[in-house]
């Protein structure tokens, strides 16, 4: 969306030695919670570690195509990876949150179906405008074929671009990508909320029903700030743009997850430490 | 690989704003702990002046990161800002007095260990990516701090917690009605991610202007203020908040004005009603 | 049973808001130029192509609708601990956060402006007071029905979250929905009218957009003229519809099995959703393609 000329920076390959550190250093951050509060602070930081990988690979599904994808330049969806990624996976962490006292598999899953269920209705509206609105059909750029229904691509490119709309690939990539990160954030937001029940009252001295109104707003919005900078990181990774589960840039996640990883790890860890009595 | 789109060209450098916006914004932070000195919320307005400091400095060091194309949006740069900030700010308010020195240490080790994710193991490689995400940690966590304690009088993590209800002319103590059970640290983190990236998003160009950036963060700063200090009226006394406000306010005037002048000052035309001007070959 | 009606009833109106605000975000956001359409009113001055369009950038969409929303949610649960009555305080709250977005669009268009001078692209005061106090008042709509749908989820359906949390979430689902349904539109077919219908924009057409109208020069409030009539409309219902469905599975069957019963009914609508898409994608392909020959293996 910005109108800086950017280009890629990042390049594809992978650098060894950076991402041994990296998993040293969250080794290192288990440990240092293991030695605070082992049990249920340890508990909820690899529970946010998982959500935030979560949410990191998911966003490498949503089909984000940028500004070329608003002229029907490029396809995908036209708009910014990060926040696209965020609008589904918020609005999965609401569903889920709502969902927080059936215990913690029926949230995270409805978390999931929530953020699945706003991509799978925005991706919907996008093919629709494409194809009723502008009398565009869908033709990705990046493959031949869609992997899933085989049908071929190139033939319905239009002149002098590289694709556009939502090949049906996109569409299932977009919805398992709000899934994961509906799923990431509910989990995030389901541990510090039981750690936070758990501890608040006897660090602030007041009962567990007066904590409560604490303990959500403060869960909820760690839950919103690890899911941006977890939704940053990766559109950092994919440099802003990415074409679904079939862009070749896609190979790129296992970088994304280590840095989800060390990411979520220390900002869980801070987060722990927040009601760690001193 | 990293290509630098535009150089920085003249004007103050980076090192010297980094230094004014850090000391500035812990001196106002400070500043707001004479509430506690002399018993009264009439020092409020200081964490807005924070603010604006904070943001000055953090805006610019938007401009040095994103001057290299960092392949997303300029407005991702203020949202991983405050999503690392808000983290380091709130386990910060646990150390009573420390808490704003705790905050900037804290933040910049977040923010150091983010920037070599982004740089080392996503191999951004970009220069100055560790230095700029580890101030705009710091700035994400000292904003908000600024922000509470314009809005609540304090920085403690007690009194971010608490406020009081006034049922039936009774004042009952409530946690719902605080900061954070209220979900007020949800608008200052927006207040702030958005407040921090659009001087440079709404000034980048060719016509690009040190100045004219800066004064417009300060105005986004006042502007961020304004509304704070509203909400402000819910939890602090109303003398102070009408402080506060009455601070936002001129500042806000000032900072517009003057924004507008230089605007005024840099553009090709300044013209009311009248077609697009006729250029050779179109 | 009576309390599943009374859900019903609030899911109802918290889907017509949520169209209502959807549809009004998208007309506002064309009318700036935000988003990502808002490149090429940045490029075409480049290119040489001046031109009478509002050009307010203040950030992409989401973060954009996430800080107004908030801000009008935060604001009104300042006014409601205030005592105020939620409906003076809701719209108080809309106004505030109506004038921070006003000023954010004024500074953002002579900003950008500004910057562009090398290219003898001029700032026309007589855009900035017409243009932005139209976005204002679509903007006033678009906050003031995605805050109150929040404080019904808030009050009404027991949601835990507090109020401003809630119009951040909602905030930034409204400017994701909005911008993805609704940019397309305005950036290929109305900064494009030139050129072909059911086609992409040529790369290399880029920054030429459309400057002149039927008579005289373009303005943005034509852009929202004609965008509200499929993109606003379309963005309208993608946000009311994920709302409405959302809330409809959790008030229905929230508690039929354990919470499985919203998860299955989610999933089944994701499918129905997915059998459309499918449709409408064959559809466009029996109907529009092929451009070229199908040549094998050919990318």
């Amino acid at each position: 969306m910005s109108a800086v000329a950017a280009k890629p920076a990042a390049g594809g390959a992978m650098n060894p030695t950076a991402m041994a550190v990296g998993i040293v250093m969250l080794i290192i951050i288990l440990g240092i919670c293991y030695v605070v509060s082992p049990g249920i602070g340890l508990m909820a930081l690899i529970g946010v570690v998982v959500g935030g990988v979560l949410i990191g690979f998911g966003t490498h599904f949503v089909p984000v195509g940028g500004a070329p994808a608003a002229m029907g330049q490029a396809p995908g969806i036209a708009t910014g990876v990060a926040m696209l990624a965020a609008g589904a996976g918020l609005a999965g962490l609401f569903g889920g949150a709502w969902a927080a006292e059936q215990g913690l598999v029926v949230a995270v899953v409805t978390g999931g179906v929530g953020g699945g269920l706003m991509m799978a209705i925005t991706c919907m509206m996008v093919n629709f405008v494409y194809v009723f609105g502008m009398g565009i059909p869908s033709a990705s750029g990046k493959v031949a074929k869609d992997p899933i229904t085989g049908d071929t691509q190139a033939e319905f490119k239009s002149q002098g671009t590289e694709g556009h709309g939502l090949p049906f690939i996109s569409f299932v990539g977009g919805v398992i990508g709000g899934t994961l990160g509906g799923a990431g954030g509910t989990l995030i937001y389901i541990q510090l909320l039981s750690l936070y029940e758990e501890m608040l009252p006897g660090m602030m001295q007041i009962t567990e029903a007066q904590v409560m109104p604490i303990a959500v707003s403060a869960a909820g919005m760690f839950a919103v700030g690890l899911f941006l900078v977890n939704a940053v990181l990766t559109a950092y990774n994919i440099t802003g743009t990415i074409e679904g589960p079939h862009d070749p840039k896609f190979k790129r996640w296992p970088r994304a997850i280590v840095a989800s990883a060390v990411a979520s790890a220390l900002c869980g860890l801070v987060a722990v430490l927040i009601v760690v009595p001193m | 690989m990293s290509v630098k789109v535009e150089v920085i060209e003249g004007g103050v450098p980076h090192n010297n704003i980094l230094i004014a916006g850090l000391v500035g914004t812990l001196v106002c932070i400070y500043l707001t702990y004479l509430n506690v000195l002399t018993g009264t919320e009439l020092f409020s307005f200081f964490g807005g002046l924070a603010v604006v400091a904070a943001l000055v400095w953090g805006s610019h060091t938007i401009k040095v990161l994103c001057s290299y194309g960092i392949g997303t949006g300029v407005p991702s740069a203020g949202m991983i800002a405050f999503g690392s900030g808000v983290i380091a700010m709130l386990l910060a308010t646990r150390f009573g007095i420390m808490a704003p020195v705790v905050a900037l240490v804290l933040a910049a080790v977040i923010g150091f260990i983010l920037g070599y994710v982004s740089n080392n193991i996503l191999n951004m490689k970009i220069p100055a990516m560790v230095q700029a995400l580890t101030e705009m940690a710091i700035v994400g966590a000292l904003t908000l701090m600024g922000f509470a304690a314009l809005i609540t009088g304090g920085f403690t993590f007690a009194g971010l917690t608490s406020g009081s209800i006034s049922v039936m002319g009774m004042i009952l103590p409530s946690y719902q009605a605080s900061f954070i059970g209220g979900g007020l640290i949800a608008v200052a983190f927006l207040l702030g991610a958005i407040a921090i990236q659009h001087p440079f998003n709404a000034t980048l160009g060719p016509g690009w202007k040190q100045d004219r950036m800066l004064m417009l963060t300060a105005e986004c700063g006042f502007l961020s203020m304004i509304v704070a200090a509203v909400m402000s009226f819910a939890l602090i006394s109303a003398v102070a908040a009408l402080i506060s406000l009455v601070v936002a306010i001129f500042g806000w005037i000032y900072t517009y004005q003057q924004y507008m002048e230089m605007s005024k000052r840099d553009a090709a035309a300044w013209l009311d009603a009248k077609p697009i001007p006729d250029v050779e070959a179109h | 049973m009576e309390h599943i009606v009374f859900g019903i009833g609030i899911t109802a109106l918290a889907g017509a808001l949520a169209t209502v605000a959807g549809s009004a975000e998208d007309t506002e956001s064309n009318i700036g130029s935000q988003g990502d359409p808002n490149s090429q009113v940045q490029l075409a001055p480049q290119m040489g192509f001046l031109h009478r369009i509002f050009n307010k950038a203040v950030a992409g969409e989401p973060p954009a609708y996430g800080l107004w929303c908030c801000l009008g949610a935060g604001l009104a649960w300042a006014f409601m601990a205030m005592q105020f009555n939620p409906v003076l305080a809701i719209v108080l709250g809309c106004v505030l956060a109506t004038f921070v977005q006003g000023v954010y669009a004024t500074t953002a268009y002579v900003g950008r402006t500004a910057s562009l001078a090398k290219f003898g692209q001029p700032v026309y005061v007589d855009i900035l007071k017409s243009m932005t106090s139209v976005t204002m008042a679509h903007a006033f709509i678009a906050i003031f029905c995605t805050v109150t749908l929040c404080h019904l989820i808030n009050t009404a359906l027991g949601h835990p979250f507090p109020l401003p949390l809630l119009g951040l979430i909602w905030g930034i689902a409204l400017g994701a929905a909005g911008s993805a349904t609704g940019n397309p539109y305005y950036g290929k077919e109305r900064q494009y009218q030139n050129q072909k219908f059911g086609a992409g924009v040529p790369i290399s057409a880029s920054g030429n957009i459309v400057r002149f109208a039927e008579a005289g020069e373009r303005n943005s409030i034509d852009n929202g003229f004609f965008t509200h009539k499929i993109g606003g409309s379309a963005s309208g219902i993608c946000f009311g519809l994920i709302v409405f469905l959302e809330l409809w599975r959790t008030v229905l069957f929230e508690q039929v099995s354990a919470g499985w019963g919203a998860i299955i009914v989610g999933v089944l609508i994701i499918l129905i959703f997915t059998v459309i898409d499918r449709y409408i994608e064959v559809w466009a392909r029996k109907n529009y393609g092929p451009y070229t020959e199908a040549k094998e293996a050919s990318s």
